[in-house]
């Protein structure tokens, strides 16, 4: 089976340089084509993504966007669609994670960027969204409007399922031709999307393109960078300095490192009736995409003085990742992804007052912490460290050294508590607060690393209060 | 079926159920922790039968239902073994089972079920407490209780005996209720008559022809009838089966 | 610890006689010098001196009871040396891994401690005996191939700079068991001695004699950065040969294999296949070699008295052969520590013995999450 990856409007196809990659296993393996750019041909796109956005997207209305997108998710949220089955079909092929959790997944993921959530997501950033459309009165005086830059650049990164949505719509939404390059650990999704997104709105067809140059190339890179007016990249903090490195001083770069998570369980939480309950939901967070996420947990913190022992809660984490070991199976590991696990695995076993749980095959791993309470990240692939603390008030100083490394934190906690650790994790770093089992499901129009998705890519002209009033001497109707 | 590598503790199997159960397990493989009351010599022979079956096997004494003995004989089986992985609790408090001889109801005292009520309960609630941390560490456990068919179908009223051994199965199912969420399973086995074992001995005749009677499969039960279901308990065959009881009387009882 | 006899030979367990542990130490003592001196005992010897090695740690040594109890296992249930389950090198760090008293130990070898934390394993060792009788049966037939002298130069520091180094006691047995009187350690406390060096290396060539240049691979790589500074090379007679060992891991500059066997013939005229590599860690008592390098990456093989599994590293069980996977060696040799240890090494196994990899890391994390390695660095950066 083959497939080609990107989506390049304005490109010759046959004139261009592919690479074959293979993905999955020998038995079921999935070979993608992947368009090897060189630099001209990426400033020749970004420059005709760049007049075809300013002659189409430009002049609609940010309404008329939001239905577009909506008609695209539609049309991906319908099982039978032929890019949905591509998606569910080949995503499990490309990223190794499980077939079913890679559609319940896509489901839930593609539902935030239905036209509720997409309203929510502009009004979100703007308190009124027309303001992307025309003038619109400001607060303190005066008109304002916000622009979008001309193209505006993505380096992707990861094999998430669906995670350069996130990006693409919300340069979209601001009116942007977009010009975004896809990882080869998982190139298809971005082109597909692009690929719907022409068919149900062809004025949009020209507006964006999905490119990819092979890893290191500095050239192609180079390129982009200097002709988007802006860009985002995704990546460890290694990529995003080279990255940065090439920007011309001109340009914004708005750089997302990778980030880690953890969670916290209150004692409050810990009785009988509950505690296995949350257990599975933490479990459920620590599975999901096998922890390849920023927002995957990678230590619980449990408080003691429950009616359930953390050592129990940590049983109870335990079999619930054994039972969703069944549902939804690890994907398989490289050598160096078990060896990863093997060494975290074996350095956890050597802590004081550590325990380590484990099924024989190592597809999952708890590690129970009854006095090493410090941060460390998990071997990843379903390895979760369970830390007892005495008091969750004290995890905010365990994590604080790592400020800025931090993002989600799950809390099952009584209201009261929950405000009272969200204003302390807030201080050192922590830009999401989510409940279990919600960790890796952001909701809509949620601030991505604590930023503002939208408002941080425009640039709002403002017509000063006093110029108005001035024109309005110069009016013919002036009496 | 395969036991290789994994670690059985039955009590009482010196001899009977308890010693068939045993001699089971090692035919498949798995190291044995014979455990015994009083008994030594047979203790020792069914060891010796276990390993020359291909097993590893260990004779223990501890009177189950005293904490301090359970605590030692897990923690020579955890020395000895490493683990456990399957408990099963067969032992007992001796019991004629004699229908003429039988006491009626008002002439039990409350100290008769008593004693029958700590054989089987007591046994059973501090064996599961003592295994509980080393099957707690591997995530997995399969526990098992000798109930019996006279539970649901009394057909001689031994009412010390059958009320404890229906305490049991309430014991097992709400074990089986606490232990699943942390991946341990909990099961009950009930046999009919079982014959011939020290206690059905002194059964006469008339009664197995009459158990005969009314049994499909139109024989009495041998203590390798019972081990079959308590190997399938203890495996991966029914690792999706938990607070179950399955009657083990050639039919008599359906349900 | 005295350190003016590498050779160990007159130290003998303190308390012989002591006792049924003492006997059996004795006994076992006697019986692997028996192993390792017949030839090629079979696979059911090995096994049966594997368990009852085993059954000698778990009986002397709690810390590795307990590790082992912790794996669900015990010599009641393990009937297979392959069974065992392999203690990972990271272990020797923080575990008390020895079946000897601290006190009673006549050598203490230990890692470099270049990891994180700068934590050192250790191997407390009762006797080298064993050690020494397994280095020298190995080292003739390996790297001597029937000669039984040879000139020799050591790049290492002596067992009196480096007491706790196994390399050093390795080399120092090499060249006062294998060397001439006309044998010399090379690095001394300034460094490596060039003039010595190259004195040796000249009288080599002028006289015909095999030479043997022994030492860690990066010492080799100063030797062929400073040789061609000063554009220097020799030509040594035939049967001399080259015995590397270490690799480049963590060094300042990370040669390819093939350049470095290449630098080696060109600078002192040796052919990559009289260029032998020695895989050999402080966490065993016998070594492994290849039989020359004149293909990289070489193919490396034990004595009948170690055996090498390739493993998947989680779940201790053999990968398929040909399959990449992590090396674990059981080795009868370290028999008063621990006999089968899993290594952070990556290999494959091949009919004659294992290719190795390199050093099994771990992967960076495929979404936006952040392997350890990764948070580490930021968290360092940060």
């Amino acid at each position: 089976m083959t497939e080609r990856a990107g989506y390049l409007p304005g490109l010759d196809a046959d004139a261009l340089q592919w690479e074959a990659h293979n993905y999955g296993p020998r038995e079921a393996s999935l070979l993608v084509l992947l368009p090897v750019l060189k630099g001209e041909q990426i400033t020749a796109v970004t420059q005709y993504v760049r007049s075809q956005a300013c002659a189409r997207l430009k002049t609609l209305p940010v309404g008329q966007i939001v239905d577009a997108i909506d008609l695209a998710v539609a049309r991906l949220l319908d099982r039978q669609d032929p890019y949905r089955r591509k998606m569910d079909n080949l995503l499990p092929v490309i990223t190794g994670y499980d077939r079913e959790m890679v559609h319940l997944g896509l489901t839930g993921y593609l539902k935030t960027f239905r036209k509720p959530e997409l309203q929510r997501f502009l009004a979100e950033d703007f308190t009124n969204p027309s303001i992307l459309n025309d003038f619109q009165p400001l607060a303190k005086g005066g008109f304002g409007r916000a622009f979008g830059p001309d193209v505006l650049g993505h380096i992707w990164a990861g094999n998430v399922p669906g995670l350069p949505l996130w990006s693409l719509v919300a340069g979209l939404l601001v009116k942007a031709g977009n010009v975004g390059k896809v990882s080869s650990a998982e190139p298809l999704f971005a082109g597909w999307f692009a690929q719907v997104l022409a068919e149900v709105e062809p004025d949009l067809a020209d507006c964006l393109a999905v490119v990819w140059w092979r890893g290191g190339d500095a050239e192609p890179e180079t390129a982009l960078l200097h002709q988007a007016d802006l860009v985002l990249g995704y990546g460890r903090n290694e990529s995003l300095a080279a990255i940065q490195s090439r920007m011309p001083i001109t340009t914004r770069f708005l750089a997302y490192g990778h980030k880690v998570s953890f969670a916290l369980v209150s004692a409050a939480a810990l009785d009988p009736s509950r505690a296995a309950a949350t257990a599975r939901l933490a479990a459920y967070d620590v599975a999901r995409y096998d922890q390849q996420g920023c927002y995957a947990p990678h230590v619980v913190f449990v408080e003691r003085g429950g009616v359930v022992s953390p050592e129990t809660f940590a049983h109870y984490v335990a079999h619930g990742l054994a039972a969703l070991e069944r549902k939804f199976p690890r994907g398989l590991l490289s050598m160096a992804e078990t060896s990863g696990v093997a060494a975290w695995r074996h350095s956890e076993e050597m802590t004081v007052g550590g325990q380590v749980f484990g099924d024989e095959a190592g597809a999952w791993t708890v590690s129970y912490q009854a006095e090493d309470t410090a941060f460390r990240p998990s071997g990843l692939n379903r390895t979760i460290r369970i830390v007892a603390v005495d008091t969750l008030a004290v995890v905010p100083t365990i994590v604080a050294p790592f400020k800025a490394l931090l993002q989600t934190v799950g809390i099952a906690a009584p209201p009261k508590e929950l405000f009272a650790l969200a204003a302390a994790l807030g201080e050192v770093g922590v830009t999401r607060i989510a409940a279990l089992g919600d960790m890796t499901t952001p909701e809509a129009g949620w601030h991505h690393d604590g930023r503002f998705n939208l408002q941080d890519l425009v640039e709002i002209t403002e017509i000063d209060g006093r110029a108005e009033a001035a024109s309005d001497r110069l009016a013919p109707y002036v009496d | 079926m395969d036991f290789v590598g994994k670690v059985i503790l039955v009590t009482g199997a010196s001899r009977g159920i308890g010693a068939a159960i045993a001699k089971a397990f090692a035919t498949e493989g798995a190291a044995i922790i014979v455990n015994y009351l009083q008994n030594q010599t047979a203790a020792d022979a069914t060891v010796a039968d276990c390993e020359a079956r291909g097993g590893v096997a260990l004779a223990f004494q501890a009177d189950v239902t005293d904490r301090q003995a359970v605590d030692g004989l897990v923690q020579k089986t955890l020395e000895e073994f490493g683990k456990i992985d399957v408990l099963v609790n067969n032992a007992f408090r001796p019991y004629t089972f004699d229908p003429e001889a039988r006491k009626m109801h008002w002439q039990l005292d409350w100290s008769d079920y008593q004693n029958q009520i700590d054989g089987a309960v007591k046994a059973a609630h501090i064996m599961a407490q003592a295994v509980l941390p080393s099957m707690l560490s591997r995530s997995e456990g399969s526990i098992i209780h000798l109930a019996s068919n006279l539970v649901a179908r009394p057909t001689v009223p031994y009412h010390d005996y059958t009320t404890a051994k229906a305490a049991l199965i309430g014991f097992s199912r709400n074990l089986a209720m606490e232990l699943g969420p942390l991946g341990i399973r909990v099961n009950s086995i009930a046999p009919g008559l079982v014959y011939p074992t020290e206690a059905s001995r002194s059964t006469k005749e008339t009664m197995k022809e009459a158990i005969i009677n009314q049994t499909p499969l139109g024989r009495i039960a041998t203590p390798e009838d019972v081990s079959g279901p308590v190997l399938f308990l203890a495996s991966d065959w029914s690792k999706f089966m938990t607070g179950q009881t399955l009657y083990v009387d050639g039919g008599m009882v359906m349900g | 610890m005295p350190i003016d006899d590498p050779l160990n030979l007159n130290r003998v367990m303190p308390a012989e006689g002591m006792g049924i542990a003492h006997m059996e130490y004795n006994a076992i003592v006697a019986d692997l010098l028996d192993f390792i001196a017949v030839d090629g005992p079979d696979e059911a010897a090995f096994n049966r001196m594997a368990l009852r090695l085993f059954a000698y740690q778990f009986e002397n040594n709690k810390p590795f009871a307990k590790f082992i109890r912790a794996r669900g296992k015990t010599p009641r249930t393990v009937q297979s040396w392959t069974d065992i389950p392999a203690v990972p090198i990271n272990a020797f760090k923080t575990l008390d891994l020895t079946c000897c008293p601290h006190g009673d130990a006549v050598a203490v070898f230990m890692t470099s401690g270049t990891t994180l934390g700068g934590l050192r394993g250790k191997s407390y060792h009762s006797t080298l005996k064993v050690y020494d009788a397994s280095m020298s049966r190995n080292f003739a037939k390996r790297f001597m191939v029937g000669r039984e002298q040879m000139d020799m130069g050591i790049l290492f520091p002596t067992t009196a700079m480096m007491p706790n180094s196994s390399l050093a006691h390795y080399l120092s047995l090499a060249v006062q068991t294998f060397g001439t009187s006309g044998s010399a350690h090379l690095i001394g406390d300034d460094g490596i001695d060039f003039e010595r060096l190259m004195a040796d290396l000249t009288r080599a060539e002028e006289t015909g004699q095999p030479y043997g240049l022994l030492g860690a691979s990066f010492s080799l790589v100063h030797v062929l950065d400073e040789l061609q500074r000063r554009g220097q090379t020799v030509r040594l007679p035939e049967g001399s040969r080259i015995l590397d060992t270490g690799g480049f891991k963590g060094q300042s500059r990370e040669l390819d294999l093939d350049e470095f066997y290449d630098a080696l013939y060109h600078t002192f005229g040796v052919p990559r296949s009289h260029c032998i590599n020695m895989y050999g860690m402080t966490e065993l008592s016998t070594q492994f070699y290849d039989d020359g390098n004149a293909v990289c990456p070489s193919v490396k093989s034990g004595p009948h008295w170690i055996r090498t599994r390739v493993v998947n590293p989680l779940t201790g069980v053999a990968v398929a052969k040909g399959k990449a996977g992590v090396l674990a060696h059981t080795d009868l040799a370290h028999f008063n520590i621990v006999t089968t240890i899993l290594t952070e090494d990556a290999g494959i196994e091949t009919d004659y013995g294992f290719l190795l990899l390199g050093r099994a890391t771990g992967a960076e994390a495929q979404g936006c999450s952040m392997a350890v390695d990764e948070f580490l660095k930021a968290a360092g950066a940060a």
